[in-house]
């Protein structure tokens, strides 16, 4: 893989060493208003039966090192996806405290929040749609994330989102065109060429190749390993299928219904699963 | 509709029955108010409350409230419109003004101190002490990449201008050039982007540094903006892409201008370059 160089005219922020990259601690995130019965931590129900809140994750905490990946599996609407959104500051959770390479961000709002956006995170979403521009091109979306870190030379924005556009194994003669004219598959690379424009230290992956076909699929995998190796990114990567968890993740957490039921080596977790519900996992995908 | 207006003012004898600009004083203070906020803030869009007025809105209803709202007996006004100051637009609105704030106008840009436009900045150089004022039909530039007021208001308070960057790239990538043919937007005082009114790219420049007041108003949009005087104005372009003004084969086909801004009118048999300030041009040929 050839080097990319990066992008001199955007400050690249810097990864304090001895700290995680990404560290959350005791984060709740509720929808809905909250009442004394569930407010009060011994309800443990997703959904509070008195009030109707729901609650999308409930005190979680994870923490993630430089080149490090940390899976994050569980059942559809476990509460993998609001994790990632309070990681990437999409949501402020309800309480508990997020640090950004060793500062406190749980209140970064409008242009902090923005900066550290640009600078510190990349994320790849499950629906391209949520992330890319589908009538602009797939240069145009890639160089979206350097203009709005501040980059202002057309030329140098251009050849390095070429660059990054070639390196995801994207066609060159693809370029300049509209990604609402991309398959699934190259979304995800369109995705993943933007996610690191800027560089930055942490990459968020939200079932990145759930959707797609099983070749693809493999295909997109061996790209993000082989960024991983390359980039030495810490990556969070949230996915339902243990497959994905399994082939990328140096350590695992399991959710269940907003809460953190087990966590632990990816192969110890999935040797020796003690939770009832992990075990249920293992044993349903072998 | 002003024609009708004029018939009122007759039938009750000069202005009576009418405050003096037409509009109420109180009327007159808001948009006042909205223009001092407007200038303490350049480029920034103030709303205020915009009137209904005799004509219609999107055919000069903002300009002419601002005009009408600082306007007094000793100014001297002109109002042209795409150069012209003989089209419909501006002989019904600089009628109105004549009537209404009795006041004497002129086609001279030197000799005005008011100059309503729409679409062009005069190509003599203006002075200190003058006040443009500009019809806007839409005054935020982050239209197109934001159409909805709530973000684009959040993307103008946090100068969160990626998106209309990217409009620039993705023009630079299909076309090799910005798409702009008019209202190029702009960069005001290293802070907000706005947008100078649909001006060519030739007069977007003039605005830089400028010795005159230059003040914005989108009657429908309920928005007023401002540019104070030696302000810095900078098109919105890539370091290395710069701003570039329209160029033309020929000068004007009339006055032999090459340093005008020209537009294309059917001749009898095959179009011509002229200016497109048309008291301009008509003075260098008496000359
Ligand atoms: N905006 C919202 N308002 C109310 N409830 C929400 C909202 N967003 C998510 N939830 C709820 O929070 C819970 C967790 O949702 P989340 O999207 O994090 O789950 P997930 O694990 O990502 O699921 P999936 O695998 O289906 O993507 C779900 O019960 C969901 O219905
Ligand atoms: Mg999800």
């Amino acid at each position: 893989m050839k080097t990319i160089p990066a992008p001199a005219a955007i400050e690249p922020i810097s990864v304090p060493s001895g700290t995680p990259c990404l560290e959350l601690r005791d984060i709740t995130v509720r929808y809905g208003r909250g009442c004394d019965h569930c407010r009060s931590g011994e309800m443990r129900a997703q959904r509070c039966t008195h009030c109707g809140s729901v609650y999308g994750c409930r005190d979680v905490s994870l923490d993630v090192w430089p080149g490090e990946v940390l899976g994050i599996v569980g059942e559809s609407g476990s509460g993998k996806s609001t994790v990632l959104a309070v990681s990437n500051l999409d949501i402020q959770p309800t309480s508990g405290s997020v640090k950004l390479l060793g500062d406190d961000v749980s209140s970064a709002e409008g242009k902090q929040r923005r900066r550290l956006r640009a600078l510190a995170l990349g994320i790849v979403y499950q629906s391209a749609q949520a992330n890319l521009l589908m009538d602009v091109t797939a240069g145009g979306n890639v160089a979206e994330r350097m203009l709005g870190a501040g980059w202002r030379r057309y030329d140098a924005v251009r050849s390095r989102a070429l660059a990054l556009h070639t390196d995801m194994e994207l066609p060159e003669d693809r370029f300049d065109v509209p990604v609402g004219m991309f398959s699934g598959g190259m979304r995800q690379r369109v995705q993943l060429a933007k996610a690191l424009a800027t560089s930055p230290p942490v990459l968020l992956l939200d079932e990145p190749t759930s959707g797609l076909d099983v070749s693809v699929q493999a295909r997109i995998l061996d790209l993000i390993r082989r960024i991983h190796a390359e980039f030495q990114l810490a990556i969070v990567v949230v996915s339902h299928d243990l497959a994905v968890i399994r082939m990328l993740a140096d350590r695992l957490l399991v959710m269940r219904r907003g809460l953190v039921v087990e966590h632990g080596l990816t192969d110890q977790v999935l040797e020796d699963p003690q939770h009832p519900y992990t075990q249920l996992l293992v044993s349903a995908q072998l | 509709m002003s024609a009708r207006l004029g018939e009122l003012v007759h039938r009750n004898g000069g202005l009576a029955g009418y405050n003096y600009a037409y509009m109420d004083e109180s009327a007159k203070r808001e948009v006042r108010r909205g223009l001092l906020k407007a200038i303490s803030l350049p480029g920034h869009q103030v709303p205020f409350a915009s009137r209904e007025m005799p004509v219609a809105r999107g055919w000069g209803s903002g300009g002419l409230q601002i005009t009408l709202s600082v306007i007094e007996p000793s100014d001297t006004v002109k109002v042209f419109d795409q150069g012209s100051d003989a089209s419909m637009n501006a002989i019904a609105l600089r009628d109105l003004i004549s009537r209404t704030c009795e006041v004497p106008t002129t086609t001279d840009p030197r000799e005005a101190t008011l100059i309503q436009t729409r679409h062009r900045i005069p190509e003599d150089p203006l002075v200190e002490g003058q006040v443009m004022v500009f019809q806007v039909p839409i005054a935020d530039p982050l239209r197109r990449v934001a159409p909805r007021m709530t973000v684009s208001r959040r993307l103008h308070a946090e100068r969160d201008y990626s998106a209309i960057w990217l409009y620039l790239y993705e023009d630079h990538a299909r076309l090799g050039r910005s798409s702009f043919a008019s209202a190029h937007p702009v960069e005001v005082e290293d802070r907000y982007i706005m947008t100078p009114s649909p001006i060519p790219r030739h007069d977007c420049p003039r605005l830089n540094d400028a010795p005159f007041i230059s003040l914005f108003g989108a009657g429908r949009e309920a928005i007023v903006y401002a540019v104070p005087p030696y302000t810095k104005v900078r098109p919105l372009s890539f370091e290395d892409r710069p701003f570039e003004i329209e160029r033309f084969a020929t000068g004007c086909a009339l006055c032999g201008a090459t340093d005008t801004y020209l537009t294309e009118v059917d001749g009898d048999a095959n179009a011509q370059l002229v200016c497109s300030d048309t008291d301009r041009c008509a003075r260098r040929r008496t000359r």
